[in-house]
């Protein structure tokens, strides 16, 4: 099947001095929340002509997730907190301080049901979106690297199905959970996306920063940076792993012309392609073909994209990143594939 | 032309290159009509080699950020993602990631105003290991050659000088050197392991034929002194017995034994043992050690990278502490930790912090300083100083001063005064005991 991924360029976009750091949009609308290194969750009308984001504060350090879960939008934060938020008022509805370290990431499950936090304290923790009850702590990852520094558990996703929980750090190990039983039913591992330099510069650089189930569910991928030979810096080719996870084996790796880190990955409904972004000094958007293992586009983006979201069946992408959000549409020569 | 000892990373350690240089050195200071005089004055017996002050300077190469270890600005825009949290003393705050020291803050001297004006990795580490720039004829001593010209005696048995320096990233830019202050005060590096090459006896040569030769040496070398007073000769002598002394000081480089509640103190990683080796060091009177930690150059992913090292440098640098205090080191040994420069407030596109030398930190305790003392003060970005600007020359007067060196002090070579700082430079008084 001929694949032709979409080719965005920037619609609209907003300066700023802070770092947009994660994102969250209202589905069938165009208000976005923005999380921010300035602490604060933002709302943002995207469709106003001048972009003007209102501040909602509540938390104290990066804020690193944002969900939406029905009704409830979620936050979590480098502060180790999350918090609930009526997006009517703006106002925090409760802040939950359960992580012992830093929280990464925050993802809601498909049905809105469920939100799952991970943090540097290397636990899993399944909440219930509405009454923000724990339901589970999943541990699976180790507390220390292997040679014995601090590790952290970056990210986590949801299978399309709500079915499975991906969960994934410092060090390339990666655990598939069963929601269900909160059990672990695999594990993967992506060593490549993490350089450890023991000799030129004794400290290390990178981890799996994003992970995504495909529709089906039987391909997982993973993203980040390649082997660093300098890891005082991004100075590898932006990478993405491909695991059949069921099997525990490899389904491929692909490297991107551009130097830097993958942060954000999703793949099409259908499985078609798999959009990869991120960056390094510069930011990147790149369409992966899965099935075939190969880059199907590569482009610069304006800025580092830390989140980015697609419309459901339009022709934009929201994206947060380095001092800067942007809004992106399909150029008229391609829609984006449905 | 022999190689020195101390070596790069090309030239391994040996005490028998050891000995070879100490002697080569010697004779070509002596038979330099310009060089200073090293081994026969009246100082070597002073009161203050006497007292046996010592040093550890904990080298942070590649430069550290003052934002994410001792100069926290939380909730402004150059803040970083850390929070900071309160010390033992009241209304001073470090970074959260430092929370041992945040204990035992009141025991250190922090300064947080160093303009150093100087962000070149290379250049700025030889102007913080000499608090100078050098001039186009003249290489400068660095900090570890003067503390041991100073502060060693010369009948010392063990090495007055030693740097570790494990990674190779950064490892030669200091350029360590003892320049006219002769071969014996140039350090021993130890690079690739935790001990000096070579440092065991020759295979096949049996203990009691290694301390008949060196009785055969001594005694020949005693007859031939009878009657002169040369100080070549006694150099000769006292190089063969600071040889001797640093084989026989095998064990000083065992960390093994040590008990497993202090090395557990220390930490498992690399820099936790040497530091753990450093303290053994001074204990048995090496005047100064040098440690180093490479690499702190966070261009990318800043913060994780400080999430890393800076819990080490917490555990490491809490260790020493109690470990030099409950020995009573403490009294006679400062600690310096500082890196070349310290990290921009700006934080770019890849989350990383780049170099800067405007407005950054470094932390002391032990002899010779203020216990608790916070010098000096950035402004709420932390891009500028805005109280107590300092300079390396300040910083490196400081640290003379504190173990007792008169920082006015001057070496001749030949017939030019050379101080041991710029003329001048005056130490922070303030921080000083």
């Amino acid at each position: 099947m001929a694949i032709d991924p979409p080719k965005f360029k920037v619609a609209k976009e907003l300066s700023r001095e802070d770092i947009f750091l994660s994102l969250a949009r209202v589905p069938g609308s165009e208000r976005v929340f923005l999380g921010s290194s300035d602490s604060n969750v933002y709302s943002l009308d995207g469709a106003a002509e001048k972009l003007s984001p209102v501040a909602m504060p509540g938390h104290t350090s990066y804020v690193t997730g944002l969900a939406l879960a029905g009704e409830q939008l979620v936050s979590g934060s480098y502060d180790r907190k999350l918090i609930w938020w009526d997006m009517a008022t703006g106002r925090a509805v409760r802040s939950i301080k359960k992580h012992d370290k830093w929280i990464r990431d925050v993802k809601a499950s498909p049905d809105g049901k469920l939100i799952a936090s991970v943090g540097d304290d290397m636990v899993c923790r399944l909440w219930d979106a509405e009454t923000a009850k724990l339901k589970h702590e999943l541990r699976g990852h180790e507390a220390l690297t292997p040679t014995n520094f601090p590790s952290m558990l970056y990210t986590c996703a949801f299978s399309a199905d709500g079915q499975l929980l991906a969960t994934a750090d410092r060090v390339g190990h990666i655990v598939v959970w069963d929601v269900a039983s909160a059990k672990s039913i695999a594990t993967v591992e992506a060593p490549g996306l993490y350089t450890w330099d023991g000799k030129q510069r004794i400290r290390s650089i990178g981890g799996v920063r994003a992970v995504a189930f495909s529709p089906d569910g039987k391909l997982l991928a993973a993203g980040g940076i390649d082997q660093v030979g300098n890891v005082d810096g991004l100075s590898a080719k932006a990478r993405v792993d491909l695991f059949r996870w069921e099997q525990k084996e490899s389904a491929g790796t692909l490297k991107l012309e551009k130097n830097g880190m993958i942060e954000f990955l999703t793949f099409h409904p259908k499985g078609d392609w798999l959009l990869a972004t991120g960056g390094g000094d510069k930011g990147v958007i790149a369409f992966i073909d899965p099935a075939e293992k190969k880059v199907l586009s590569e482009n610069e983006a304006p800025m580092f994209i830390h989140k980015i979201v697609l419309e459901e069946d339009g022709p934009r992408m929201f994206a947060a990143g380095h001092k800067k959000f942007a809004v992106f549409t399909a150029t008229q020569d391609s829609a984006p594939a449905k | 032309m022999k190689t020195p000892f101390c070596g790069s990373v090309e030239h391994d350690v040996s005490r028998r290159a050891f000995l070879g240089t100490v002697l080569t050195g010697t004779a070509a200071l002596i038979g330099q009509s310009s060089a200073v005089h090293c081994f026969a004055e009246p100082a070597l017996t002073s009161a203050l080699k006497a007292q046996n002050k010592r040093v550890i300077l904990l080298w942070l190469a590649g430069g550290p950020s003052q934002l994410e270890t001792w100069d926290p600005k939380p909730g402004v825009i150059t803040g970083g993602p850390f929070a900071s949290m309160p010390t033992s003393i009241p209304g001073v705050h470090i970074s959260e990631l430092m929370p041992q020291m945040a204990q035992r803050l009141k025991h250190l001297c922090l300064i947080r105003s160093l303009n150093t004006k100087n962000a070149d990795h290379g250049q700025a580490a030889e102007l913080m290991m000499r608090g100078r720039i050098d001039e186009a004829s003249l290489r400068y001593p660095d900090m570890g050659a003067i503390l041991a010209r100073e502060l060693a005696r010369a009948d010392s048995k063990v090495p007055d000088y030693v740097s570790f320096y494990t990674a190779t990233e950064g490892r030669e830019m200091s350029k360590l050197t003892p320049s006219f202050l002769g071969a014996r005060y140039a350090p021993m590096k130890i690079a690739e392991n935790m001990t000096p090459a070579h440092l065991h006896r020759t295979a096949g040569l049996t203990e009691e034929d290694h301390f008949a030769r060196a009785q055969l040496q001594e005694m020949l070398s005693l007859r031939f002194m009878e009657g002169r007073d040369i100080a070549p000769a006694k150099s000769h002598a006292q190089a063969y017995a600071r040889v001797h002394g640093l084989m026989s000081s095998e064990e000083l480089f065992d960390i093994s034994k040590e008990p497993t509640a202090i090395r557990d103190k220390y930490g498992p990683t690399l820099f936790g043992q040497q530091a753990l080796m450093a303290r053994r060091m001074v204990e048995a009177g090496v005047s100064f050690v040098r440690v180093s930690r490479a690499w702190w150059d966070s261009h990318g992913q800043n913060f994780e990278t400080h999430q890393e090292m800076v819990p080490e440098l917490d555990r490491v640098m809490a260790a020493l502490h109690d470990d030099l205090q409950q020995r009573g080191l403490l009294e006679n040994t400062l600690v310096i930790a500082m890196g070349e420069f310290g990290r921009t407030p700006d934080i770019n596109a890849s989350l990383g912090r780049d170099h800067f030398a405007s407005a950054w930190s470094a932390a002391m305790f032990g002899c010779g300083v203020k216990s608790g003392a916070v010098f000096g003060k950035t402004d709420k970005l932390g891009k500028k100083v805005e109280e107590g600007e300092v300079n390396e020359g300040r910083l490196f007067a400081t640290i003379l001063r504190a173990v007792g060196v008169d920082h006015e002090k001057e070496y001749h070579v030949g017939a030019r005064p050379i101080p041991l700082v710029n003329p001048g430079i005056k130490p922070i008084v303030e921080v000083l005991a």
